[in-house]
């Protein structure tokens, strides 16, 4: 069904905007929130998330080679839960990248294009996304390989910018309270860490497979530098409270940037280079949502179902989310759960039957 | 011929869709939020004060744009007789209403982007700022790096002047800022001050003086303090001097010393400096150390005295120091036992070193603070003499040396 090949790293390129691309706007403030002070150390904490999830995936793909999960659950589960559980995954998937664009494209329209309809926005990054799934595994891998080092690049950008106006002192006194806060701060990133188990679609046609598990470590530990130096940045910059209070710290943090007055208003740069990690993004995603769906009902060909699921997506984008405490309300309670379950718990309990499986032989390969 | 026609109309049809799909984009050249520059009205500067009934009045300055580009030349845009910036007024119970009332008055869209200042009327600081600076952080446009101030009189004469050097007073107000010789606050720091454990904040004074019609210059007065987001006192310049000391936010000062034996001053110029505070709470005794380095440039000398021998240096240094701690002390005792408002961070510093003790005293922060021993130790370095080592124009051998 899928021809192309990906290089390990360029799956690695594809998953740093994964979960940075919309994390980076609302954990900030999440983590400011339940942590006080010590949200830098949040996004260590939810880190565990991204670890379980690329050691369950590259485990899975060790004992059912060159099968996505989709495949290889209804080999361990049976051909009629497996396809359950296969559709509740890719739910859950379409669920959560319907929100994911919700998320974006409220933040677009409320900090720039106040009165261009939500649905421009959504139904333009879609349409876009869908032209990229059309074209493969490896369109997409080139394009995240093309975008995502200069996503990157300007976020250094903005973190070395900023670092005249920095305080540190703002992190103190560290661990007040303990580690607690900073581990309730942990609860929501984890769901956005765990989105790492999308390789499982992805492993099958990375060409070198032995290098898949370095170069997820590296997408890993990079996704964990850049939310506990976006974290660090804007305590640093506006405190725990101010932090704790505004929607979007992050883009409060990058307006404030100004270098001998000439070096300023940087935003809007900044926000093309955003909106291009989220295009990688939801790209992805998007494309494990069609893959997946082809392979439930055993398609010869995806591509037929790339608009239709794109349209779903959009429509999932708008279903029960009325506004942005609708979708803020949903990341910070909802989803952290459903992602436990889906993303973490339900792969553990897969790796578990596989090694049961392969220990005792009793059910066919 | 089948395969053939089949070609045929597969091109037809691809030339089909893609006819309309391609004139689609002159369509889609102009979306909801095209803005054009000449669409704009750029505000350079807000002032807010108490109207009349409840509420606020606030001003707005914009920037002429015929008159801002072309002026570096001609002095003020005088030539014309065309003002640079262009003040409007409206009353509203929120700022985004009396902005709305504002915008009916104008033909193009109010863009809060360029705002550089913020200048709040005292009545209004009185009564507290709170419910206006949310919309700063709140709305969209604004950015947070605007510069806050407390207006003397009526904040709307701040913008109503028109500058001499600047293009305008908002301008101006940022120049200030930056220039530190006052306080300097963003409404980022507004919000950090307010937030913080003191809950008590200082935002420069600024008063406009007049000079010619509407001509003149700002000028940093004091600053005002606030406990609880409602001004509550004031300080002179001086001892903001001290407070700035305080807070590691010196950055111009100039000293004049008078040593013994002599007749007349050195000035110095203060180069940098470095405030440490120090907490240590020890028997229960709540004291601060305040540890400053300074590097101090001599710039002026009237007296007799030969500035390449060391000893004098060093008397001179030791005389520095003594002169920046009395400042210090000076400025100290208005704040804690006049005032008595955390303006100078103590609140944090104990909470940072000691979070088990603060936690015990937050609720009585305010009267605990009377209580807080403040010893300064103070080293201050003269590194260079300037351009000139001895006194010029005093005859050779009256120059005064250590024997």
């Amino acid at each position: 069904m899928e021809n192309g090949r990906i290089s390990a790293s360029q799956m690695a390129l594809m998953m740093y905007p994964v979960v940075t691309g919309t994390g980076i706007i609302f954990i900030p403030s999440l983590t400011a929130n339940a942590a006080g002070n010590d949200m830098w150390l949040s996004p260590v904490w939810a880190a565990s998330a991204g670890w379980i999830a690329i050691f369950t995936a590259l485990h899975l793909h060790r004992l059912n080679p060159n099968q996505t999960i989709i495949q290889y659950s209804e080999r361990l589960l049976g051909k009629f839960l497996g396809k359950v559980v296969s559709l509740v995954l890719l739910f859950f998937y379409l669920v959560m990248n319907g929100g994911g664009v919700r998320i974006y494209s409220d933040f677009v329209t409320g900090s720039f294009f106040e009165e261009t309809p939500t649905y421009i926005i959504v139904s333009s990054m879609m349409l876009l996304s869908a032209f990229a799934v059309r074209g493969g595994v490896e369109v997409i891998g080139r394009t995240a390989e093309m975008l995502t080092p200069i996503y990157i690049l300007f976020l250094l950008l903005v973190f070395l910018l900023i670092l005249p106006d920095l305080r540190p002192e703002n992190a103190l006194p560290m661990l007040e309270n303990g580690f607690t806060p900073s581990l309730k701060g942990a609860y929501t990133p984890q769901s956005w860490f765990a989105e790492f188990f999308v390789i499982a679609f992805l492993i099958p046609y990375v060409k070198k497979e032995k290098t898949a598990a370095r170069w997820g470590v590296i997408s890993l530990i990079a996704v964990t530098l850049t939310f506990t130096a976006t974290n660090l940045a804007v305590l640093f910059l506006l405190g725990e409270d101010v932090t704790a209070k505004l929607n979007y710290p992050l883009l409060d943090a990058i307006q404030y940037i100004s270098i001998a007055e000439f070096l300023q208003h940087l935003e809007s740069i900044v926000m093309a280079i955003w909106v291009a990690g989220a295009f990688v993004k939801f790209t992805v995603i998007q494309y494990a949502i069609v893959l997946g769906t082809a392979q439930v009902f055993e398609l010869t060909d995806y591509k037929a179902l790339v608009f239709p699921l794109s349209f779903l997506t959009v429509l999932f984008s708008f279903w029960g989310i009325v506004g942005e405490a609708d979708s803020t309300y949903h990341s910070s309670t909802v989803f952290p759960l459903t992602s436990l379950i889906m993303q973490t718990l339900l792969p553990l309990g897969l790796l578990l039957i596989s090694y049961f499986q392969k220990k005792t032989g009793l059910f066919p390969r | 011929m089948a395969l053939q026609l089949r070609k045929m109309l597969q091109k037809g049809m691809s030339i089909a869709v893609l006819v309309p799909l391609l004139s689609m984009t002159f369509l889609l050249t102009g979306c909801w939020d095209r803005t054009e520059l000449n669409d704009l009205a750029i505000v350079t500067a807000v002032a807010i004060d108490k109207a009349e009934g409840s509420g606020i009045t606030l001003t707005l300055q914009f920037a002429n744009p015929s008159q801002m580009g072309g002026q570096q030349g001609s002095e003020g845009g005088g030539g014309s007789g065309k003002k640079p910036t262009i003040t409007k007024q409206a009353e509203g119970e929120t700022i985004f209403e009396a902005m709305s009332f504002i915008q009916q008055q104008l033909s193009r869209n109010i863009f809060w982007g360029h705002n550089q200042a913020l200048i709040i009327g005292k009545e209004v600081a009185k009564e507290g700022v709170q419910p206006y600076v949310d919309f700063f952080a709140h709305h969209p446009d604004p950015r947070l790096r605007s510069y806050v101030y407390v207006s003397e009189g009526k904040a709307a004469e701040v913008l109503r002047l028109l500058p001499q050097l600047e293009p305008s007073s908002g301008d101006i107000a940022r120049e200030l800022a930056k220039l530190k010789t006052g306080m300097s606050v963003t409404i980022k720091e507004l919000l950090q001050m307010l937030n913080s454990d003191a809950g008590s904040a200082a935002l420069p004074k600024v008063l406009p003086i007049f000079e010619e019609n509407e001509k003149g210059g700002l000028q940093i007065t004091g600053t005002a303090v606030f406990k609880n987001e409602k001004m509550i006192g004031s300080i002179d310049e001086e001892v903001t001097r001290g407070v700035l000391w305080l807070r590691d936010e010196i950055h111009l000062a100039a000293v004049k010393l008078s040593p013994d034996n002599t007749e007349g001053f050195i000035s110095f110029n203060l180069i940098r400096s470095h405030t440490k505070l120090v907490p240590k709470i020890e028997n229960g005794i709540w004291e601060m150390q305040v540890n400053i380095v300074a590097e101090d440039d001599i710039v002026e000398n009237q007296t007799n005295l030969q500035l390449t021998d060391p000893q004098i240096i060093q008397q001179l240094e030791e005389l520095l120091g003594e002169k920046v701690e009395e400042r210090i002390y000076m400025a100290l005792n208005d704040v804690q036992q006049e005032l008595k408002t955390d303006i100078l961070g103590f609140a944090d510093a104990f909470h940072r070193k000691y979070p088990a003790e603060w936690d015990a005293v937050e609720d009585d922060w305010e009267e605990k603070f009377l209580e807080v021993k403040v010893t300064i130790n103070s080293k201050v370095y003269i590194k260079r003499l300037g351009m000139s080592v001895a006194p010029q124009g005093v005859p050779k051998e009256e120059v005064k040396r250590t024997e």
